[in-house]
């Protein structure tokens, strides 16, 4: 991307933080989820749409993060970016882990494999009352001794913007190519030299230190840390933010993440019935928009500016034999 | 290099699955400069033994050698690194990226590879293959027989000291055929070494200069196309005897 788009971007973004203070509590607290979501949604969106590996594991790894930077904070006294940190690495590690342990799954052996992980966790959470203070909820250190939401506001924003950052620096880079081939084809990927399990346990790793830093902000900004954070429910919020929006490309999961948090709180009033709603979207998204809602709206926006050139004249292509 | 010139080799490779002895004590050795057809009817099992020799089975006995050195269990990229390159029976190309994507992903696997070195080669690659201007179309919207030209430009893209091509003649039309066969003479002649396989003997005996037949996992025939075409062992392989 380049060009035009570019200083859209730039345009939107300077006012957003502009005007970010105008914004009343309620609806800067949906903006700062919002951001939590987007990291979510686009790390998931690296492991399922970029490198093809559907883990329901991605909620587990923000639960990790968040009690890890809690727990250390709260026992060692660390400040808490260093707890994030840690966080963020003991995520990678075990993420790495993960992928290296489910190598030869793919499809719904992975999609289980994970599961079962996941479940794991949050009753190995829920089940150490004496550790994490299970389901009443582990009361953690403020990022900031503030009323104003405003200072989260901008660092989740801050964190969103490096996650994008990275993330985008990767898939623009070999590696997003090599996860790329991995999910079209492992064996086509492993005959043209690129090395697939690394790939992989990378794919695993990043995407899950992502969700370790998501967690880690959300524990500090939150308050109270709950199993329910790793819960399947909350994967599905973050499965539907990705494919409503575009699983392949990290914007649209981003999109989809901020479209389906402001809905949900749009829709509050229907109670129940939102969701209804949104697994309707989720099911018109699949049978008739399967790379997204956003994904043309984002292809046309990245073209905004292009200089269109000349067509070539057709080529003669009468014949299979001719187009060789 | 060692063993004069031998760039491959198999040596007694076995392979079975389940109770089916797919390969059987398999003599294969690939020399440089070698164009060589390996044919044989349905089920021989000259799959099994490209497999083994890429690195994408690991034989159950025998020894595989690149270079004369034993790699059993060098996984297929390894394989790849090592300048073993192959297409597939059944054409597997990353269907939903582009043209020239599927080009660069080997190029890239290179080591001290870089962005603008690689597009470049893939550019003439894909000039040589008459792709060029099909290079932002995903690799899925292409027909058949280019499916084919561009699994074999991806091979070429990791500069292979050999090319095993699996069954590159099959479902592609006559017309594309030659040109298919046309390409292979002109990368045979520019230093390439290839093993084609093919159960279609008019095909292989347009471009092989040495033959090799398998029948029922078993080696059966090795030799000049005349020669083994005469081989009443190689007649009655074919005619089911």
């Amino acid at each position: 991307m380049r060009g035009l788009p570019v200083y859209v971007l730039l345009a939107a973004t300077v006012t957003l933080l502009a005007y970010a203070h105008l914004l009343n509590s309620y609806w800067m607290h949906v903006a700062i989820i919002a951001m939590f979501y987007g990291i979510l949604a686009s790390s998931w969106s690296l492991l399922a749409g970029y490198a093809g590996l559907f883990s329901l594991g991605h909620m587990a790894f923000a639960s990790l993060g968040g009690y890890a930077s809690a727990l250390l904070v709260q026992w060692y006294g660390i400040p808490i970016p260093f707890g994030m940190a840690a966080g963020v690495a003991l995520c990678c590690a075990i993420g790495g882990l993960i992928g290296w342990v489910c190598l030869r799954m793919s499809g719904p052996y992975l999609a289980i494999f994970t599961l079962a992980f996941s479940e794991i966790v949050r009753i190995t959470f829920s089940t150490e009352d004496q550790v994490t203070a299970g389901m009443a909820g582990l009361h953690t250190e403020p990022l900031f001794h503030s009323v104003s939401r405003l200072p989260y506001f901008f660092t989740a924003f801050g964190l969103l913007a490096f996650s994008l950052a990275v993330m985008g620096a990767i898939v623009h880079s070999r590696w997003g190519l090599f996860f790329r081939a991995v999910r079209e084809d492992e064996q086509a990927a492993a005959a043209s030299g690129v090395r697939v399990a690394q790939f992989r346990i990378l794919a695993f790793a990043i995407a899950s230190g992502f969700a370790g830093l998501a967690g880690g902000f959300y524990a500090h900004y939150i308050g109270i840390l709950t199993p329910s954070l790793g819960s399947l429910d909350l994967m599905a919020v973050v499965v539907v933010m990705t494919i409503i929006g575009g699983m392949e490309r990290i914007p649209t999961a981003v999109g989809g993440a901020f479209g389906v948090e402001i809905l949900q709180e749009l829709l509050r009033a229907y109670g129940q019935w939102r969701l209804v709603i949104f697994g309707i979207i989720l099911l018109l998204t699949m049978r008739f928009a399967r790379n997204g809602l956003l994904t043309p709206l984002w292809i046309q926006f990245v073209r905004l500016g292009e200089v269109r050139s000349v067509p070539p004249p057709p080529r003669d292509v009468g014949q299979e034999g001719s187009r060789i | 290099m060692s063993e004069n010139g031998v760039l491959v080799r198999g040596a007694t490779l076995q392979k079975h699955f389940g109770g089916i002895m797919a390969v059987d004590a398999v003599e294969f050795a690939v020399t440089e400069g070698d164009l060589i057809g390996l044919i044989g009817p349905n089920g021989s099992g000259k799959t099994t033994l490209i497999n083994l020799l890429t690195g994408h089975l690991i034989p159950d006995a025998g020894e595989v050698y690149l270079r004369g050195r034993r790699v059993n269990g060098l996984p297929a990229h390894g394989f790849a690194a090592q300048g073993i390159a192959r297409t597939f029976q059944l054409t597997q190309l990353f269907g939903r990226m582009t043209v020239l994507e599927n080009m660069l992903v080997p190029g890239l696997t290179r080591p001290h590879s870089t962005w603008g070195a690689v597009t470049k080669r893939a550019r003439t690659y894909l000039e040589f293959l008459n792709l060029a201007h099909l290079e932002t179309l995903n690799a899925k919207n292409l027909s058949g027989g280019q499916h084919k030209l561009l699994e074999l430009g991806r091979a070429l893209m990791l500069e292979p000291a050999v090319l095993f091509l699996d069954e590159p003649f099959a479902g592609v039309h006559p017309h594309l055929r030659d040109e298919l066969i046309k390409r292979i003479h002109e990368l045979h002649r520019s230093g390439r070494t290839f093993v084609v396989v093919d159960h279609d003997m008019e095909s292989i005996l347009r471009i092989a200069q040495r033959l090799v037949v398998m029948a029922r996992g078993r080696k059966i025939a090795d030799g000049p196309p005349a020669l083994v075409r005469a081989d009443q062992t190689v007649l009655a392989a074919y005619s089911g005897l």
